[in-house]
């Protein structure tokens, strides 16, 4: 499992990047997570949610009470055209860091 | 659902100011109430829903993990008031050596007064303002 200081300045971009996909509720952004990452990387869910909350005071996303499928009510999030324009900033960012990152070890197998 | 609320107060009782403490347990309990039910939808019993919940959540940690700007602040914080103390620790002891010195010496002048303690005891509440304000800004 991946040290969460590597990745910690890349949660707020998993996570508008996973809204921008589909508007989901706290939990369910968790559970996605876990599962398309096959447990490699487990965020706590007390960071999760906090970030979460950060980005609505932002106002990068905003919530909205929602009816789950086959379920009670949930706060489902979704990203605001500031949270887009900003996810692409930090997506350049990612591109900057992977290019500089396989220039330096790209080709190290040992 | 009372014990989620509780637990989630709990967790950040030293942290943050009032309002945004308020926001941030609010959100913080809905999400968890959230994965709560979401648990008992899909056949866990509600005790055990719970106490699972609470269990994966995380510690306080991990909350300001999501405020880097927070924690770096804190860290200034907690170095300016360690600066603070020290400056005000050796301004005591120069004034208290400088008041001692004088006293001493000129014993005869001041009639034989040992006024020197006034100004050991008085100024002391210096070091000890500034020795209150680190030890509550580490908390």
């Amino acid at each position: 499992m991946i040290s969460s200081d590597v990745i910690r300045g890349h949660v707020d971009t998993i996570i508008l990047k996973l809204l921008l996909e589909k508007e989901m509720y706290g939990y369910e952004i968790a559970s996605v997570i876990k599962e398309r990452t096959h447990n490699k990387f487990n965020i706590k869910e007390a960071t999760l949610y906090s970030v979460v909350s950060r980005l609505e005071a932002r106002e990068l996303i905003t919530s909205y009470v929602g009816e789950k499928t086959h379920g009670g009510k949930r706060r489902y999030y979704k990203v605001t055209p500031l949270g887009r324009a900003y996810y692409k900033e930090l997506l350049e960012e990612w591109k900057m860091l992977r290019e500089i990152m396989f220039d330096m070890l790209g080709s190290d197998n040992s | 659902m009372n014990s989620i609320k509780k637990f989630v107060s709990n967790l950040l009782k030293d942290y943050f100011s009032d309002q945004d403490k308020k926001e941030l347990i609010d959100i913080l309990t809905l999400s968890l109430e959230e994965k709560v039910e979401d648990l008992i939808e899909s056949g866990t019993p509600k005790e055990e829903a719970i106490k699972l919940s609470l269990q994966e959540f995380g510690s306080a940690e991990d909350i300001l993990e999501a405020f880097p700007d927070k924690t770096k602040n804190r860290k200034r914080l907690l170095h300016t008031r360690k600066s603070q103390l020290l400056f005000s620790g050796l301004a005591y002891l120069l004034i208290c050596g400088i008041a001692i010195f004088v006293n001493l010496t000129f014993l005869d002048f001041f009639g034989g007064i040992l006024w020197l303690f006034v100004v050991v005891i008085g100024v002391l509440f210096w070091p000890l303002v500034m020795l209150y304000l680190f030890l509550t800004s580490k908390e």
